[in-house]
């Protein structure tokens, strides 16, 4: 057997070398062995050799080899196996496989001896470890569960590693199998390293399809790579299957149920049931539905939205029921955001954050808050409220005695994930406190009070830094900073001066560290006022003399809060001079005036101010007036409601300037309100709110020297100018033929409003009553107007007029504020009596003259007068010739020129008659009420003339073209004519018969036949026609039938538009010439027709 | 079930118009003891103002449940809502029952109701939803004392529970989401039908109790509007 062995080994090689190099004698080759194999089967069988040793091991220390015994070696046989390197190593067996132990790497010989029937063979083989299979154990499932919940299985086993002396890797291979079809739905592999002892291995897959709804077969197999071994690896056989299925213990038929997932994955939902299910629906969308075993199905959802509140519905339905679940589509927790940690009062940690983006997961599946601290090891945990909105996720944490640092960590956590943010704080740095409280104002004195207020928290530590706001009405705001030292739980006080006295203050305060984090809220509003103190100045004074020169008034107006300083109860005034000084009684406090009897000398007047606290330094002014010789009354005009006075500089005036104003218009003393200017000013605006507009007003400058006051200017002015309200009057002097002298008067200065700057004089003919003078301002050319700008002027002599003329005058004055109203005149100016007399003369003269002229012509030529003019005349009853018989003159009706037929006159009636000849004329006989004159058959072309007819007696006329034409127009309505006229009624039957030899009647007047329409359509025969015959252009008939048939050619619309009818009747004289019309065969159309609904339209 | 807003306006106007017209009717009509008549015709109001009510807070709730159970036409099977009172019940039995089993039957069927519907509100995810099951609920408990005012008018004893059979809402392990959700189904469409059929009993115990002329009055007034 060696021989046939290597034998078969040198042939390989022969054959291999051969093809190599001669590829051409492969066939011979191939053939030739072949041979060889065969004969070398023969001889072994011949010999009974051993074949095929084959060697396995599952764990290198044992190997297994196996032999094919030859052929007719049955029961009986002892094998002698023995290894010939190996003492004394030789087995007999009756088996043809045998155990060893793992031999050393390099060749060995074995030599198998078989003895059977008496006769023996013996083969030897070379066995290596390079030759041996390493086959391990099939593992064994140890066992397989499931957790249902998560539709995960747990495999477990026994990796035998002590079998294995070394550590060598292990791949095991496990494959998952669905269904009773045992589709393959997973194959993974698992790589452990032996230990060299028994080990318990695990291994866990999550299905995506609950494993309630499929068998699952799980199955597992080995290979081992042990380095050291240098034979073929394999690897073992599959272990024995195991499976998981779902006994249905409960009502729940549908899986997974209420899970919670991540937007956006995919899921498989299926379904336990006998009956078959029909449909299955996610939200409102149906999905395919995937058959498992036994009626179960299963649905895929890829991409899953995100759900609403109460999750998602998955439904499966079946005939008569209905199974489904929930899925909650969310998202993991944000990390939390804006996490900030601060305290109002060091005592309480409050942490707050914003959620970030929502996870759309509520109830058991919201978010969990819980804050860490790390130093400290303590945590809260968030009780979630009602309506949460994104200031309420805040969390309070107790702060812990001597640790000012803090390390917080806030974890979130759903059933999708969990997030955290971490945020390390300084707490002292982070102090807001709370609004202070009990906040309170005392007073000091008249420029200073103490604000206290309550602050809660454990400040004592640190300093509060506070801010007071200071409000004072009519100023702008004020704040103070003040840093206190924190006490804990207590007051604090602060003294704030600087105020002013007798002033309402309001106050508020804010406070926080002096580590500034943020302000507290501001405390409430405290309004204080100060106490009085003595008034800072005196009142400011003025003095008027009194009219008669005896009283000196004095005058002082209030002082101002600001320099009250507390409420003014009364004023004290007092006069000195040289020699005494003099004192008044008390003057409370609303009086702002006093008058003291005085004599010219000079007094000065002291006047103080008093409130509760004390009095006010005097003021004092002097009585004595400097008097002004060089003073003129100037104008000014203000701007605005402010009027500007400017003076030159006077080094004179050492003290100060005092403008003073009045309305012009009271009596004296006149005194507005006065102003004090320094004295080295030169200019200023006087400004008041009593100014008005259009009054006239005088200011009065004073210069102060000497204590003693002296007139510098005085001013007449204006705030505004306006026109005057008045005209003035005026009023005729004298009139003369051509002149006439007017004389006016002055206006008030009440009622001139301005500085007057002239007067307009217009005057023009014209009647009282007829001339209004109206737009005297227009420029008309008949008014004249003299513009008077000389306003002294009080007289106007208006010259070259006419006499005996009515002028209508009118005078109005102007300001630079406009024009005044007008006041007009009217005067007739005196005659000329010399033109009057020559008027009266000079005609009476020339009639006496041309009298006397005629007279004598007429005298001498009366002859010839009397011939031309009034020749003698014959008496007519001298003539016999001219005589008649009275009676026949007197209105026999024997003697007419003409006598009628007797006739029944029927009525016709004219449309239109548009014709110089009417119509009508074509009829012998007219009805005298029937005659139109010609232009009023024009003018009223729809008037319709009754007319009396009668049948036509005279034959039918050739038709004059200029009468058809004017004639075209006019229409005729036909009443009666059927009694007349029978064979209307049947028009169908006229237009067959022959027009020529229709001779029945006869047309009142021709057709027109000119339309080109008409004769196409009818022939040139049309006018012989005997029927009848409208006496009208059909044309212009426009009774446009609400059913013509239009769609026809334009030829049968002529027609089809209606023809003449009888009135009576109302059938249509003229049958439509239509052919296509069906209605026109009934011959009895009528205008009711005309709006019943033809049934082939 | 037909939880559709639909003539909710006019329903609502024709209410309001009866009880307009309430405080007038015994005063026209009666003098002196006015017997079970208004308490009778306030519940029937009442159950008819419930039944308005209930149309909106079922719409909301359906909505907040999700398809399918806000399709019109969803009608599931009734699986856990055994423990539920139906109101569905033979004509002819309905027409045998005698005033006092009447009265009884919708006694206890509201306070089981009112209970489950107590437990809906704590199961609730928003707040609005809570507030308008409160809202309904707070309704509910005032129709049960309108009964228990009926019944006492009448001389009828209130039922009284028994101990252990007070239904307890469970929302455990057991209970699905999806299950859960069917059972808030039938609650509501229970609760409809509940309120359908009190109308009903209140209507015939209302003619039966009040003189023809008041009940004659208020009908043509109801109807005037």
């Amino acid at each position: 057997t060696m021989d046939v062995y290597f034998g078969w080994r040198h042939l390989s090689q022969v054959v291999g070398n051969k093809r190599m190099r001669m590829t051409s004698s492969f066939q011979w080759l191939l053939s030739t062995f072949i041979l060889l194999y065969l004969m070398n089967e023969v001889n072994s069988q011949k010999k009974g050799a051993l074949r095929d040793l084959k060697c396995v091991t599952n764990n290198l220390q044992e190997w297994d080899c196996s032999w094919k015994a030859p052929l007719g070696a049955g029961r009986g046989t002892v094998y002698e196996v023995c290894i010939e390197d190996r003492p004394r190593s030789c087995y007999r067996l009756e088996k043809t496989n045998i155990k060893i132990a793992a031999l050393s790497p390099g060749d060995h010989e074995i030599r198998i001896n078989s003895l059977h029937d008496l006769q023996s063979s013996m083969s030897k083989f070379i066995l290596n470890e390079r030759n041996v299979s390493l086959v391990p154990d099939t593992p064994k499932i140890l066992n397989l569960s499931a957790d249902f919940s998560t539709s995960t299985l747990h495999l477990t086993w026994n990796d035998k590693g002590s079998l294995f002396p070394y550590h060598s890797n292990v791949i095991w291979e496990i494959k998952i199998l669905r269904k009773e079809s045992m589709e393959l739905v997973k194959l993974a592999t698992y790589n452990t390293t032996l230990s060299g002892k028994d080990a318990v291995r695990h291994w866990s897959w999550t299905s995506d399809m609950p494993l309630e709804c499929a068998t699952h077969h799980v199955g597992i197999r080995r290979y081992i790579d042990c380095p050291h071994f240098s034979g073929r690896k394999e690897w073992s056989d599959w272990s024995p299957m195991k499976n998981i299925s779902w006994t249905p213990d409960s009502q729940t038929k549908v899986f997974p149920q209420d899970k919670v997932i991540l937007v956006g994955s995919d899921i498989t939902f299926c379904c336990v049931s006998q009956e078959k299910v029909l449909l299955a629906q996610i939200g409102h969308k149906n999905c395919p539905l995937i058959q498992l075993d036994g009626g179960n199905v299963a649905i895929e959802i890829h991409n899953i939205s995100v759900s609403a509140n109460s999750g998602t519905n998955v439904v499966f339905t079946t005939e008569d029921n209905m199974f489904g679940t929930v899925v909650f589509a969310g998202y993991p927790p944000d990390s939390p955001q804006k996490l900030n940690c601060e305290t109002h009062d060091l005592k309480e940690i409050i942490c707050s954050w914003n959620p970030g983006r929502p996870t759309a997961l509520v109830g058991p599946r919201n978010t969990s808050y819980t804050l860490f601290e790390s130093f400290s090891g303590k945590y809260v945990k968030f009780k979630r409220v009602e309506a949460l909105t994104n200031e309420s996720y805040q969390l309070l944490f107790q702060m812990l005695p001597n640790q000012e640092m803090y390390n917080f960590t806030l974890n979130a956590r759903n059933p999708l994930g969990r997030s955290a943010s971490t945020i390390l704080v300084n707490i002292t740095e982070r102090v807001s406190p709370h609004a202070p409280t009990s906040f309170k104002v005392k007073d000091i004195n008249s420029t200073a009070v103490t604000l206290s207020w309550h602050l809660p928290g454990n400040f004592a530590k640190i300093y509060l830094l506070c801010e007071i706001e200071i409000n004072k009405a009519n100023s702008i705001q004020e704040s103070r900073n003040v840093t206190v030292k924190g006490v804990e739980n207590s007051s604090y006080l602060v003294a704030v001066d600087k105020l002013n006295p007798y002033t309402v203050y309001t106050f508020r305060i804010r406070c926080s560290t002096e580590t500034f984090w943020k302000w507290s809220k501001w405390s409430n509003e405290r309004k204080h006022l100060t106490t009085e103190a003595i008034p800072s100045k005196g009142p400011d004074t003025w003095r008027e003399w009194s009219s008669d020169g005896k009283n000196l008034i004095i005058y002082w107006k209030p002082l101002p809060i600001n320099e009250a300083n507390g409420k003014i109860l009364s004023y004290n005034v007092s006069c000195s001079s040289n020699e005494e000084t003099q004192s008044l009684s008390e003057i409370p406090d609303p009086q702002h005036k006093a008058e003291i009897q005085l004599d010219k000398n000079d007094y000065i007047i002291s006047v103080v101010a008093k409130n509760s606290v004390g009095s006010s330094p005097p003021s004092k002014i002097a009585s004595m007036e400097i008097p002004n010789d060089d003073l003129k009354v100037e104008q000014a005009v203000g701007i605005g409601k402010k009027i500007l006075l400017t003076w030159h500089h006077n080094p004179n005036m050492t003290c100060d300037y005092v403008i003073k104003w009045c309305n012009s218009s009271r009596s004296d003393p006149c005194l507005m309100d006065w102003k004090k200017v320094p004295s080295n000013t030169t200019e200023t605006i006087i400004e008041s709110d009593q100014f008005r507009p259009g009054i006239r007003y005088n200011f009065f400058l004073y210069g102060c020297r000497n204590q003693g006051y002296q007139l510098l200017r005085s001013i007449t002015g204006y705030i505004e100018e306006l026109a005057p309200i008045v005209a003035p009057n005026f009023t005729v002097e004298d009139t003369s033929a051509d002149s006439i002298l007017v004389k006016w008067e002055d206006i008030p200065v009440e009622e001139l409003r301005g500085f007057l700057r002239g007067y307009l004089f217009y005057f023009e003919k014209g009647e009282r009553d007829t001339s209004k003078m109206r737009g005297l301002e227009s420029g008309r050319s008949d008014i004249k107007v003299k513009n008077i700008t000389d306003i002294s002027q009080k007289t106007l002599r208006i010259a070259d007029l006419q006499g005996k003329t009515s002028y209508h005058l009118v005078l109005r004055a102007y300001t630079d504020g406009g024009m005044g109203p007008e006041k007009s005149m009217f005067v007739v100016t005196k005659e000329n009596s010399v033109g009057l007399i020559i008027a009266i003369l000079i005609p009476v003269g020339v009639a006496v003259l041309v009298g006397i002229v005629t007279s004598i012509l007429c005298y001498r030529k009366r002859e010839w007068i009397k011939e031309t003019f009034y020749p003698d005349i014959p008496n007519p009853e001298n003539c016999k010739a001219l005589q008649f018989q009275k009676s026949v003159c007197e209105g026999s009706s024997a003697l007419k020129t003409l006598e009628m037929n007797p006739c029944t006159p029927n009525n016709v009636e004219v449309l239109e008659t548009r014709s110089t000849v009417p119509k009508i004329e074509d009829t012998e006989i007219m009805s005298p009420v029937a005659e139109r004159p010609e232009g009023h058959s024009e003018a009223e072309p729809g008037n319709h003339v009754a007319v009396s007819y009668c049948p036509p007696i005279i034959e039918e006329e050739l038709p004059d073209p200029a009468v058809d034409e004017a004639g075209g127009t006019a229409q005729v309505i036909y009443i009666d004519v059927q009694s007349m006229y029978q064979p209307q009624a049947k028009p169908e039957e006229e237009q067959d018969s022959d027009p020529v030899a229709g001779a029945g009647y006869k047309p009142q007047m021709r057709l027109p036949i000119n339309s080109a329409a008409e004769a196409t359509a009818v022939g040139d025969d049309v006018d012989k026609t005997a029927g009848y015959r409208p006496q009208a252009n059909v044309n212009t008939w426009h009774l446009v039938s609400p059913d013509s048939p239009r769609s026809t050619d334009s030829n049968s619309e002529i027609v089809s538009f209606g023809s003449p009818c009888s009135i009576n009747s109302r059938q249509f004289l003229i049958p439509p010439k239509d052919e296509d019309s069906p209605k026109s065969n009934g011959g009895g159309w009528s205008f009711t027709n005309f709006f019943q609904n033809k049934p082939n339209d | 079930m037909d939880l559709r807003a639909g003539d909710s306006w006019g329903m609502l106007a024709c209410l309001c118009t009866v009880l307009w017209h309430l405080p007038a009717v015994p005063a026209l009509n009666r003098t002196g003891d006015p017997g079970p008549g208004p308490s009778i015709q306030k519940t029937y109001d009442l159950t008819r103002y419930l039944e308005h009510q209930l149309r909106s807070l079922a719409g909301t709730y359906l909505n907040y449940l999700g398809p399918p159970f806000n399709e019109p036409d969803f009608n599931p099977p009734r699986l856990g809502a055994e423990t539920l009172p139906r109101a569905t019940v033979n004509l002819e039995v309905w027409r045998s029952l005698n005033d006092k089993l009447r009265l009884t039957q919708n006694y206890e069927a509201y306070s089981h109701l009112l209970c489950y519907l107590r437990g809906l509100n704590r199961q609730a995810a928003t707040a609005e939803l809570r507030r308008s099951l409160a809202h309904f609920c707070t309704s509910l408990q005032g129709l049960l004392g309108s009964i228990a005012g009926v019944m006492a008018a009448l001389g009828y004893p209130l039922p009284q529970p028994l101990p252990g059979t007070e239904p307890t809402w469970a929302p455990g392990p057991a209970h699905s989401d999806f299950l859960q959700k069917m059972d808030d189904f039938w609650l509501l469409k229970e609760l409809q039908t509940w309120l359908w059929r009190s109308a009903k009993d209140f209507n015939r115990l209302k003619k039966k109790m009040q003189p023809p002329a008041a009940a004659v009055t208020l009908h043509l007034e109801a109807h005037g509007f």
